[in-house]
Protein backbone atom coordinates (compact mmCIF):
# COMPACT_ATOMS: atom_id res chain seq x y z
CA UNK A 1 0.00 0.00 0.00
CA UNK A 2 2.86 2.20 0.63
CA UNK A 3 4.10 1.80 -3.14
CA UNK A 4 0.95 2.31 -4.63
CA UNK A 5 0.62 6.02 -2.31
CA UNK A 6 4.34 6.79 -3.62
CA UNK A 7 2.16 5.98 -7.37
CA UNK A 8 4.74 2.84 -8.06
CA UNK A 9 2.12 1.55 -10.76
CA UNK A 10 4.22 -2.24 -9.80
CA UNK A 11 2.95 -1.89 -6.36
CA UNK A 12 -0.80 -1.64 -7.68
CA UNK A 13 -0.16 -4.91 -9.99
CA UNK A 14 1.62 -6.86 -7.38
CA UNK A 15 -1.81 -5.38 -5.11
CA UNK A 16 -4.46 -6.51 -7.93
CA UNK A 17 -2.38 -9.83 -8.25
CA UNK A 18 -3.26 -10.71 -4.76
CA UNK A 19 -6.23 -9.53 -3.93
CA UNK A 20 -8.11 -9.31 -7.07
CA UNK A 21 -10.15 -13.42 -6.48
CA UNK A 22 -10.97 -11.93 -3.23
CA UNK A 23 -12.59 -8.51 -4.36
CA UNK A 24 -14.27 -9.65 -7.56
CA UNK A 25 -16.00 -12.86 -5.03
CA UNK A 26 -17.15 -9.98 -3.12
CA UNK A 27 -18.72 -8.41 -5.93
CA UNK A 28 -19.72 -10.95 -7.61
CA UNK A 29 -21.87 -11.84 -4.25
CA UNK A 30 -23.28 -8.62 -4.31
CA UNK A 31 -24.32 -7.87 -8.39
CA UNK A 32 -24.55 -11.46 -9.57
CA UNK A 33 -23.55 -10.50 -12.67
CA UNK A 34 -19.90 -11.65 -14.02
CA UNK A 35 -19.65 -9.13 -16.97
CA UNK A 36 -20.71 -6.29 -14.69
CA UNK A 37 -18.43 -7.58 -11.81
CA UNK A 38 -15.25 -8.09 -14.05
CA UNK A 39 -16.15 -3.79 -14.65
CA UNK A 40 -16.57 -3.10 -10.88
CA UNK A 41 -13.38 -4.95 -10.36
CA UNK A 42 -11.64 -2.57 -12.93
CA UNK A 43 -12.87 0.66 -11.20
CA UNK A 44 -12.37 -0.59 -7.12
CA UNK A 45 -8.63 -1.12 -8.29
CA UNK A 46 -8.72 2.61 -10.04
CA UNK A 47 -10.23 3.74 -7.01
CA UNK A 48 -7.91 2.13 -4.95
CA UNK A 49 -4.86 3.76 -6.53
CA UNK A 50 -6.70 6.71 -6.57
CA UNK A 51 -7.72 6.93 -2.84
CA UNK A 52 -4.71 5.15 -1.58
CA UNK A 53 -3.00 8.37 0.12
CA UNK A 54 -6.37 8.23 2.40
CA UNK A 55 -5.29 4.87 3.61
CA UNK A 56 -3.55 5.01 7.22
CA UNK A 57 -2.65 1.86 8.51
CA UNK A 58 -3.76 3.39 11.85
CA UNK A 59 -7.25 2.89 10.93
CA UNK A 60 -6.41 -0.94 10.12
CA UNK A 61 -5.30 -3.31 7.61
CA UNK A 62 -4.96 -2.82 3.82
CA UNK A 63 -8.00 -5.23 2.85
CA UNK A 64 -10.21 -4.12 5.28
CA UNK A 65 -10.06 -1.07 3.71
CA UNK A 66 -10.50 -2.34 0.16
CA UNK A 67 -13.20 -4.38 1.35
CA UNK A 68 -14.76 -1.64 2.65
CA UNK A 69 -14.59 0.19 -0.83
CA UNK A 70 -15.35 -3.08 -2.61
CA UNK A 71 -18.60 -3.83 -1.26
CA UNK A 72 -19.88 -0.03 -1.40
CA UNK A 73 -19.06 0.32 -4.89
CA UNK A 74 -20.73 -3.01 -5.70
CA UNK A 75 -23.82 -2.10 -3.15
CA UNK A 76 -23.78 1.47 -5.57
CA UNK A 77 -23.40 -0.32 -8.55
CA UNK A 78 -26.61 -2.79 -8.06
CA UNK A 79 -28.53 0.07 -7.25
CA UNK A 80 -27.38 2.32 -9.85
CA UNK A 81 -28.46 -0.43 -12.36
CA UNK A 82 -31.62 -1.21 -10.88
CA UNK A 83 -30.84 -4.93 -10.85
CA UNK A 84 -32.15 -5.65 -7.53
CA UNK A 85 -35.13 -7.26 -9.11
CA UNK A 86 -32.85 -9.24 -11.96
CA UNK A 87 -30.11 -10.11 -9.05
CA UNK A 88 -32.87 -11.45 -6.73
CA UNK A 89 -34.44 -13.91 -8.95
CA UNK A 90 -30.75 -14.95 -9.64
CA UNK A 91 -30.15 -15.49 -5.93
CA UNK A 92 -33.13 -17.18 -5.89
CA UNK A 93 -32.01 -19.34 -8.15
CA UNK A 94 -28.92 -19.72 -6.64
CA UNK A 95 -30.32 -20.13 -3.15
CA UNK A 96 -32.44 -23.35 -4.53
CA UNK A 97 -29.19 -24.95 -6.17
CA UNK A 98 -26.81 -23.99 -2.93
CA UNK A 99 -29.41 -23.55 -0.14
CA UNK A 100 -26.78 -23.35 2.60
CA UNK A 101 -24.70 -20.88 0.27
CA UNK A 102 -22.62 -19.29 2.59
CA UNK A 103 -21.62 -22.38 4.32
CA UNK A 104 -19.89 -24.19 0.74
CA UNK A 105 -16.97 -25.29 -1.28
CA UNK A 106 -15.69 -27.16 2.08
CA UNK A 107 -14.00 -30.25 0.51
CA UNK A 108 -12.08 -32.87 2.99
CA UNK A 109 -8.57 -31.03 1.62
CA UNK A 110 -9.03 -27.58 2.60
CA UNK A 111 -10.42 -29.37 5.97
CA UNK A 112 -7.07 -30.95 6.19
CA UNK A 113 -5.32 -27.83 5.13
CA UNK A 114 -6.52 -26.07 7.94
CA UNK A 115 -8.10 -23.49 4.88
CA UNK A 116 -8.18 -20.01 5.96
CA UNK A 117 -11.64 -19.73 4.15
CA UNK A 118 -13.00 -22.99 6.16
CA UNK A 119 -11.76 -22.02 9.75
CA UNK A 120 -13.84 -18.67 8.93
CA UNK A 121 -16.83 -20.60 7.45
CA UNK A 122 -16.49 -22.23 10.40
CA UNK A 123 -16.60 -19.48 12.50
CA UNK A 124 -20.13 -17.83 10.64
CA UNK A 125 -21.62 -21.56 10.27
CA UNK A 126 -22.17 -21.46 14.00
CA UNK A 127 -24.38 -19.05 13.77
CA UNK A 128 -28.08 -19.68 14.22
CA UNK A 129 -29.59 -19.33 10.96
CA UNK A 130 -31.76 -16.11 11.22
CA UNK A 131 -28.21 -14.60 12.53
CA UNK A 132 -26.74 -15.67 9.57
CA UNK A 133 -29.25 -14.47 6.96
CA UNK A 134 -29.53 -11.08 8.70
CA UNK A 135 -25.68 -10.32 8.42
CA UNK A 136 -25.55 -11.69 5.43
CA UNK A 137 -28.77 -9.39 4.03
CA UNK A 138 -27.06 -6.52 5.58
CA UNK A 139 -23.01 -7.14 4.23
CA UNK A 140 -23.52 -8.68 0.54
CA UNK A 141 -26.59 -6.72 0.17
CA UNK A 142 -26.82 -3.38 1.60
CA UNK A 143 -29.92 -3.79 3.44
CA UNK A 144 -30.73 -1.79 5.97
CA UNK A 145 -32.31 -2.40 9.37
CA UNK A 146 -35.64 -2.01 8.55
CA UNK A 147 -35.13 -3.07 4.95
CA UNK A 148 -34.13 -6.33 6.53
CA UNK A 149 -37.19 -6.50 9.34
CA UNK A 150 -39.55 -5.77 6.05
CA UNK A 151 -38.20 -8.63 3.96
CA UNK A 152 -37.79 -11.70 6.52
CA UNK A 153 -40.98 -9.95 8.51
CA UNK A 154 -39.40 -9.67 11.39
CA UNK A 155 -39.58 -7.18 14.25
CA UNK A 156 -36.82 -4.10 13.80
CA UNK A 157 -35.60 -4.97 17.56
CA UNK A 158 -35.18 -8.24 16.43
CA UNK A 159 -33.21 -7.68 13.26
CA UNK A 160 -31.01 -5.28 15.16
CA UNK A 161 -30.47 -8.00 18.20
CA UNK A 162 -29.77 -10.85 15.29
CA UNK A 163 -27.38 -9.07 13.66
CA UNK A 164 -25.46 -7.42 16.62
CA UNK A 165 -25.52 -11.07 18.44
CA UNK A 166 -24.14 -12.30 15.35
CA UNK A 167 -21.28 -9.99 14.35
CA UNK A 168 -20.37 -10.11 18.21
CA UNK A 169 -19.95 -14.10 17.96
CA UNK A 170 -18.03 -14.10 14.74
CA UNK A 171 -15.76 -11.24 16.40
CA UNK A 172 -15.05 -13.33 18.98
CA UNK A 173 -14.30 -16.46 17.04
CA UNK A 174 -12.30 -14.40 14.67
CA UNK A 175 -10.21 -13.14 17.85
CA UNK A 176 -10.01 -16.75 19.12
CA UNK A 177 -8.48 -17.95 15.17
CA UNK A 178 -6.37 -14.65 14.99
CA UNK A 179 -3.19 -17.16 15.33
CA UNK A 180 -4.46 -19.37 12.60
CA UNK A 181 -5.45 -16.64 10.30
CA UNK B 1 -23.59 5.17 25.50
CA UNK B 2 -21.56 2.70 27.73
CA UNK B 3 -18.33 1.21 25.93
CA UNK B 4 -20.02 -2.14 25.34
CA UNK B 5 -22.87 -0.09 23.23
CA UNK B 6 -20.07 1.28 21.36
CA UNK B 7 -18.97 -1.81 20.53
CA UNK B 8 -22.01 -3.40 19.60
CA UNK B 9 -22.65 -0.50 17.28
CA UNK B 10 -18.72 -0.33 15.79
CA UNK B 11 -19.29 -3.87 14.68
CA UNK B 12 -22.61 -2.79 13.13
CA UNK B 13 -21.05 0.31 11.47
CA UNK B 14 -18.13 -1.45 9.81
CA UNK B 15 -20.59 -3.94 8.02
CA UNK B 16 -22.64 -1.12 7.10
CA UNK B 17 -25.62 -1.76 9.08
CA UNK B 18 -25.86 1.34 11.06
CA UNK B 19 -29.22 3.37 10.53
CA UNK B 20 -28.87 7.00 9.67
CA UNK B 21 -30.57 7.74 13.08
CA UNK B 22 -28.17 5.23 15.50
CA UNK B 23 -25.28 7.73 13.12
CA UNK B 24 -25.32 10.55 14.92
CA UNK B 25 -25.59 8.87 18.13
CA UNK B 26 -22.25 6.55 17.53
CA UNK B 27 -20.15 9.29 16.20
CA UNK B 28 -20.55 11.56 19.44
CA UNK B 29 -19.87 8.64 21.52
CA UNK B 30 -16.94 7.88 18.76
CA UNK B 31 -15.67 11.24 19.52
CA UNK B 32 -16.07 11.11 23.48
CA UNK B 33 -14.49 7.41 23.44
CA UNK B 34 -11.40 9.11 21.36
CA UNK B 35 -8.02 6.83 20.84
CA UNK B 36 -9.81 3.70 22.24
CA UNK B 37 -12.92 3.89 20.08
CA UNK B 38 -10.28 4.28 17.15
CA UNK B 39 -8.55 0.91 18.43
CA UNK B 40 -11.77 -0.46 18.54
CA UNK B 41 -13.17 0.20 14.87
CA UNK B 42 -9.82 -0.79 13.61
CA UNK B 43 -9.91 -3.91 15.43
CA UNK B 44 -13.40 -4.53 13.67
CA UNK B 45 -12.64 -4.38 10.33
CA UNK B 46 -11.63 -8.09 10.78
CA UNK B 47 -15.53 -8.41 9.87
CA UNK B 48 -15.45 -7.00 6.61
CA UNK B 49 -11.99 -8.73 5.93
CA UNK B 50 -13.85 -12.21 6.80
CA UNK B 51 -16.53 -12.02 4.64
CA UNK B 52 -14.72 -11.39 1.85
CA UNK B 53 -12.13 -14.20 2.75
CA UNK B 54 -15.27 -16.78 3.20
CA UNK B 55 -16.23 -16.94 -0.32
CA UNK B 56 -13.66 -18.82 -2.30
CA UNK B 57 -12.14 -16.79 -4.74
CA UNK B 58 -13.30 -15.44 -8.46
CA UNK B 59 -11.04 -15.08 -11.19
CA UNK B 60 -11.37 -11.73 -13.22
CA UNK B 61 -11.19 -11.61 -16.51
CA UNK B 62 -7.51 -11.84 -17.97
CA UNK B 63 -8.26 -8.42 -19.78
CA UNK B 64 -9.15 -6.70 -16.71
CA UNK B 65 -5.47 -6.22 -15.01
CA UNK B 66 -4.33 -5.29 -18.67
CA UNK B 67 -6.83 -2.10 -18.70
CA UNK B 68 -6.24 -1.02 -15.35
CA UNK B 69 -2.69 -0.67 -15.86
CA UNK B 70 -2.51 0.86 -19.21
CA UNK B 71 -5.19 3.30 -17.69
CA UNK B 72 -2.54 4.10 -14.61
CA UNK B 73 -0.31 4.50 -16.89
CA UNK B 74 -2.08 7.12 -18.83
CA UNK B 75 -2.88 8.90 -15.88
CA UNK B 76 0.62 8.83 -14.95
CA UNK B 77 1.77 10.24 -18.13
CA UNK B 78 -1.09 12.80 -18.32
Amino acid sequence: MEGIQREDAEALSQLYDRYNGILKALVLRVIHNEAEADDLLQEIFMEIWNQAKNFSAEKGKPLGWMVTLARRRAIDGLRKKQAYARAEERLQHETEQQPDAWVHNSTEEEILDGDRRFLIQRVIGVLPPAQQQAIELAFFRGMSQREIAAKTNTPLGTVKTRLELGLKKIYDGLKELRDEL
Amino acid sequence: MSFEEFQNRARLFVVGALEPDEMAEFEKARHEFGARAEAFIAECYSLSEAFALSLKPAKASDQIKARLMEMVKNRQTD
